[in-house]
């Protein structure tokens, strides 16, 4: 179960116990430390304890270690890239430190609920809200969530698709389709989120007030057409 | 109360007159859409929650322009997908429909209580923390419906809701459809359930041909979709 990649999964870890806030400053300033801290020592250090951090909450093994191919992939052709620059030993340095990161990144999902991390971007835009809407900033970050797993199905369900057409050893049969699944589905997305009104900013009805004003935290009875 | 006024769409992109103008006045509770692919059915309901703006006149529900007055309209009508998988963003049940209510309610709590009573009143309760991807397709259906209905909308637009779904999903989702106290819009190639409306739209070329009894558009439906199909075998 590929999809379970990443997805937050109920334990009682100390990592599940943090609370969110807490968790995503800490992946931050980890996430500055690993690049700033310099040499094979320091790497090795980060690399070793990011894994650590990221087995602590007990993700699911196989679609860990699965959905773990694609970063490893992408890790090793950015470290080639500057590998094949010259630098040989930063190309290494690069690599590590970069999965280290996405380990991090990987422990913080696994641990933390979605709508936690939304609620917790949401609150701290909220200062900006003249600016930026907060909602939006919380959606956004849900829809990068999600879309981690939806990718990765497309990629292996055009995958499968290729091999069964005898293109298994073209990458053009299945990046190509996996593309245009992709762009569709969040062409859907971008619709659905329309319709739910979930892109919209709340407008103020006839009265003045907004929806939230009028509408609370109460529950409202169903109505009828007129 | 849905009212279309002369309200037609073009593609901006070819020209092509994907709804010719079309005044309409639906207040029925239950109103089907039925014509064969490519009529303009999905074009004529996503003019009803604003998902596409009328290029001539204008659409208004409840009194309110589509075009102006956008996100009001979109509080007023829920819509429903056919791929559910495009309307569920968050990974859980209870976060998915909890997202809906983000606007609405404010505290966790009170927003997870609702969720949850959005989720029981479809049957979900019970799958309310499980990840959306292990639901089966009908189940994720009734989980975009539980997401669309929990914010209370007074119109449900369904774009083929059960096109996608085996026969026993079909049948509850359109027993639930059946018994929602909203008014319900539902594009559908099932003609069972397009007879079981009040009202039927009959769409052909992007234009309303039949507007009226069910039974007759349907019948209507079968006896054009019937000769052109002879007219392929002849051709």
């Amino acid at each position: 179960m590929l999809d379970a990649f990443g997805v937050y999964h109920p334990r009682r870890t100390p990592l599940h116990l943090l609370p969110p806030w807490v968790k995503l400053i800490g992946l931050a300033l980890s996430a500055v430390a690993i690049f700033i801290l310099r040499g094979p020592t320091w790497t090795l250090v980060g690399l070793v304890a990011s894994l650590a951090v990221l087995a602590s909450t007990l993700p699911p093994p196989r679609p860990t270690l699965r959905g773990l191919w694609p970063i490893a992939l992408l890790t090793v052709l950015m470290g080639g890239y500057q590998w094949f620059r010259g630098d040989r030993a930063g190309a290494a340095e690069f690599a590590a430190d970069f999965l280290a990161v996405a380990c991090l990144a990987l422990a913080l999902t696994t641990s933390t609920r979605l709508d936690d991390a939304v609620s917790l971007l949401s609150r701290a835009f909220r200062p900006l809200r003249h600016r930026i809407s907060p909602d939006s900033v919380g959606l956004v970050f849900a829809l990068t969530a999600r879309a981690i797993p939806e990718i990765t199905t497309i990629l292996g369900d055009s995958a499968d698709a290729a091999r069964a057409r005898g293109l298994a050893k073209s990458p053009q049969a299945t990046l190509v389709p996996a593309a245009v699944r992709t762009f569709g589905w969040a062409l859907g997305v971008g619709e659905a989120i329309t319709a739910r009104g979930l892109a919209d900013d709340p407008e103020p009805d006839s009265d003045g007030e907004t929806p939230e004003d009028t509408r609370g935290n109460v529950e409202y009875p169903r109505r009828r057409p007129a | 109360m849905i009212e279309f006024r002369n309200a037609s769409v073009v593609a901006a992109s070819s020209d092509a007159v994907l709804l010719a103008p079309t005044t309409l006045a639906l207040s029925e509770r239950r109103v089907s859409v039925i014509g064969a692919n490519g009529s303009g059915k999905s074009t004529l309901v996503r003019l009803v929650n604003g998902l596409a703006m009328p290029t001539t006149g204008s659409v208004l529900v409840n009194g309110r322009d589509t075009r102006r007055q956008a996100s009001s309209v979109r509080h007023d009508v829920g819509f429903l997908f056919t791929d559910p998988s495009s309307q569920l963003i968050m990974p859980t049940a209870i976060e998915d429909v909890a997202l809906s209510l983000r606007r609405t309610i404010r505290d966790k709590g009170a927003r997870t209580t609702a969720a949850l009573t959005a989720l029981d009143e479809i049957g979900l309760a019970g799958h309310s923390h499980v990840s959306v991807h292990s639901l089966s397709g009908g189940q994720r259906q009734l989980l975009a419906l539980a997401g669309v209905l929990a914010v209370n909308p007074s119109i449900l637009v369904a774009d083929e809701p059960t096109t996608l779904l085996d026969l026993r999903w079909r049948a509850h989702v359109d027993a639930l459809l059946d018994a929602l106290p909203v008014q319900v819009i539902e594009v559908t190639h099932d003609l069972d359930a397009a007879e079981r409306a009040d009202r039927t739209l009959f769409l052909d070329g992007g234009k309303v041909v039949f507007d009226g009894k069910p039974s007759r558009a349907v019948a209507l439906y079968r006896d054009l979709m019937s000769s052109r199909a002879e007219g392929r075998a002849d051709a």
